[in-house]
């Protein structure tokens, strides 16, 4: 076992016996700090393990900033699909835990996609590995897909390998259209066969993004070619909105008619922003003020199976919940 | 039986099968080798059917185990002697399409390739291709996480399946969706193998077809020089739609099966599929062939229409019945490992070949590192099974050691939970136990399948000591 991980083992092993909860923490950019719980950093556990660009896979220890990797991956012109957004100091080991996916997701798939194994700790210390490099692997129930998401409640991720792709030029048009208009093209595109890498709606624009070689775009009425800019100010989506108005990220069915209050519509329609003071009446819909705070909208039944995981996991609650 | 009373009494007549005639056809799934009488045959018609039989069988402590269309090559759906097989094949209907949205809702039933045909009106397809899609069905696809010859560049089931509806035990419905926060329990729930629920509803999700595709076929001349080309492609930046090779003996045996024009003096050949837009196909089919030029292929030809594309298709997708022609069983493994361990891989193949005195033919999903082994076996030949399966759980071990995995898209089933055991280590193999009771409390869903006990993996590693003969058979399979 490598000497960082011995030593986090040896931190989980000590909060057990001390009735100690601990937050796990990457680059402390995302989920804020808890009082009641002790940190538990991985910044210093980082680092590349492996990258064979012909195989396609890299493998990084959870506490590798974001912009590493992803700086390693351009100098061989290969990427991370999934596109994580980038909240400054961003690590893999907390992108993985909060499942973040960029723009590209409804053509390119999300995080969990690309995950094809993870080393972790468990609540009693002990170290254990699942899956592997294999870009197919059916051999045992697929942990390392499951865990992405848990926000560190249930395992301490250590170390993971990732399915990478190759690099592709990208351009993105505009045209300016209603919203509900842009809704239904971006539907209907999404079924052609552009190579489509994006497709929103902000500011009163339709933005599509195709990868690759393609038909001539700009001979279409409206149609304009802009830089890849939007793609950034959507991923993270941070916008200024006035005192007393929230911002709800709804996920629904891609082709819902417009929504009230909607600022944004990401990921091909599946995504809409709101920016209101109360929250929308839909059944996905998270408030999202940068806390990542969970949804909370599970019924009983799944409630009761996400305990169960948890136990088998964290039998001694070690670590911090949901 | 009670319990079969209790299903008679709850079910339409037609759908409990009891006896042993009717019973024959489910006695096993793809892997023949394997059979078991169970003690019934539920066929619902329903998703409440379903519900009633699951309760039923809850009540009489007796194990489920759940079938699609019986294509597994892994054993997941072999019957228990004191256990019913719930065969969901009447659950056949495609219950939505939205071609704007490009989903499809199905029942577990719906085979395969019935939900590209119903779609392509629309221009659209399901991606995930298992060689056996004429056949299997959409619910044991998600159950086995199945991948195809396409997954390289579109995914396995898991990337492609957007929410499922699944029983548990007591009959009771949950559902797993993309959208849910937290926890991804639906990618849990792909290649579970039949233990953690019965899946009665999948959406899933649909893609434009691609505009154009063209096949490159490469001769070469020596392995190595073939597994280095996959690289190269790889390397440059091409996603290939199918990246397939196959070694001297495949080759052959397909070129005698489906006389394709394959050239059968190839030590390796490679068919390697690109697809999408037009103007991409054709700048990717050229970079492509100047590519495995420069790698060493000494022959290469680009299919000019769907015609010469279909055709060069067909030996390499007729492989296994090609090479079970030269056998009366062939027994097929499905290993996955580094590509840059392939040259290795296939001399220690021909090394235990030779060992075990079996013959053996390779085909190998290039992209993804996923190697069919066939073995060569009479099971009327005293030994010969026991022979291949030992051969076959040494290959697998050597797919472990090279830092590869046991299965790629077949499933564990019963026939791999010895190479689990190699694979995984006792802290790991709990925590499947643990998230199987999770799930199911009772230990009724496909007891003894996918996930070995303790136990008997103790038992394996004493016998490991031994290891060269070892008398699997003898093993109580649980």
């Amino acid at each position: 076992m490598e000497q960082t991980v011995k030593l986090l083992a040896e931190q989980i092993q000590q909060a057990r016996h001390e009735n100690q909860t601990l937050q796990i923490v990457g680059g402390n950019s995302k989920v804020p700090l808890n009082d009641t719980a002790q940190v538990l950093s991985i910044q210093e556990h980082s680092g590349i393990l492996s990258y064979e660009p012909a195989e396609l896979v890299i493998t990084a220890r959870a506490g590798t900033r974001l912009q590493e990797l992803q700086q390693v991956l351009a100098e061989k012109k290969q990427m991370l699909a999934f596109e994580p957004p980038e909240y400054g100091n961003s690590t893999i080991g907390g992108t993985y835990a909060c499942a973040l996916t960029g723009p590209a997701r409804p053509f390119r798939g999300k995080l969990r996609d690309y995950v094809l194994g993870t080393k972790l700790l468990d609540g009693q210390g002990r170290a254990l590995s699942f899956g592997g490099k294999m870009i197919k692997n059916v051999a045992g129930y697929d942990v390392s897909r499951m865990l992405a998401g848990s926000k560190g409640s249930m395992a301490l991720v250590t170390e993971l390998s990732l399915k990478v792709v190759p690099l592709v030029e990208e351009v993105t048009y505009r045209i300016e259209m209603p919203e509900c208009e842009a809704i239904v093209l971006m539907n209907q595109l999404a079924g052609t066969s552009l190579p489509l890498s994006g497709a929103a709606y902000y500011g009163g624009y339709f933005y599509y993004r195709v990868m690759g070689a393609h038909p001539k775009q700009t001979n279409r009425v409206g149609v304009e070619a802009v830089d890849n800019q939007v793609w950034q100010t959507l991923n993270p989506f941070r916008p200024k909105l006035p005192p007393g108005q929230k911002l709800w990220r709804l996920d629904v069915e891609s082709t819902t008619p417009c929504i009230d209050g909607t600022i944004a519509v990401g990921m091909c329609g599946s995504r809409r922003w709101v920016a209101s003071e109360h929250k929308p009446e839909h059944p996905y819909v998270t408030l999202w003020d940068e806390r990542f705070l969970p949804r909370h909208n599970d019924g009983l039944g799944v409630q009761k199976i996400k305990q169960g995981l948890k136990k088998v996991f964290d039998p001694y609650h070690v670590f911090q919940d949901l | 039986m009670q319990v079969v009373q209790a299903l008679q009494q709850a079910l339409p007549n037609t759908s409990v099968l009891t006896s042993e005639e009717a019973c024959r056809p489910y006695e096993c799934d793809a892997l023949s080798a394997y059979r078991e009488k169970p003690l019934a045959v539920v066929l619902p018609e329903n998703i409440d059917q379903v519900k009633r039989v699951l309760q039923i069988c809850k009540a009489h402590q007796t194990p489920v185990i759940t079938r699609g269309s019986g294509t597994g090559l892994a054993g997941g759906a072999l019957p228990l002697k004191e256990g019913i097989v719930l065969g969901l094949s009447k659950l056949n209907k495609i219950l939505k399409i939205d071609p704007l949205q490009r989903i499809a809702v199905v029942e577990p039933g719906v085979r395969n390739i019935q939900v590209t045909q119903a779609v392509e009106p629309f221009g659209l397809y399901y991606a995930p291709d298992p060689s056996s899609q004429i056949a299997c069905s959409i619910g044991g696809n998600v159950a086995e996480n199945s991948g195809g010859v396409h997954c390289l560049k579109y995914g396995l089931t898991v990337h492609n399946v957007t929410s499922i509806r699944v029983l548990n035990m007591a009959g009771e419905e949950y559902v797993f969706d993309e959208k849910d926060d937290g926890i991804d329990l639906l990618a849990l729930l792909n290649g579970s193998e039949g233990l953690l629920g019965v899946i009665v509803e999948i959406k899933l999700k649909l893609l434009p077809k691609p505009e154009a595709a063209q096949l490159v076929m490469a001769a070469f001349s020596c392995v190595k020089a073939c597994a280095e080309a996959v690289t190269a492609v790889l390397q440059e930046g091409i996603i290939p739609a199918g990246l397939e090779m196959m070694d001297r003996f495949s080759i052959q045996a397909a070129e005698d099966f489906a006389k394709v024009g394959y050239p059968t003096d190839a030590q390796a050949l490679l068919l390697c599929e690109v697809d999408g837009s037009h103007d991409q196909v054709q700048v990717d089919a050229q970079r492509v062939a100047e590519i495995l030029t420069g790698q060493g292929a000494y022959q290469i030809r680009v299919s000019q229409n769907e015609r010469e594309r279909t055709a060069l298709w067909q030996g390499r997708k007729n492989a296994f019945p090609a090479v079970g022609r030269y056998s009366p069983d062939y027994y097929c493994m499905d290993g996955t490992i580094p590509r840059s361990q392939l040259a290795y891989v296939l001399e220690e193949i021909a090394k235990l070949s030779q060992k075990y005195d079996l013959r053996v033919a390779n085909v190998f999903h290039a992209g993804d590192g996923n190697l069919h082994p066939l073995i060569l076996y009479d099971a009327n030949q005293p030994g010969q099974l026991q022979r291949t399966e030992a051969f076959g759980c040494d290959i697998l071990n050597l797919c472990v050691d090279v830092g590869g995995t046991i299965t790629g898209e077949h499933g564990v089933g019963v026939e791999k939970l010895n190479s689990m055991c190699h694979q995984y280590q006792g802290d790991e193999l709990e925590i499947f136990h643990g998230i199987k009771a999770v799930f199911d409390d009772t230990g009724l869903l496909n007891p003894g399948k996918a996930v070995p006990t303790l136990h008997r993996c103790a038992e394996l590693g004493q016998m490991h000591v031994h290891k060269g003969q070892l008398p699997f058979a003898h093993l109580e399979r649980f």
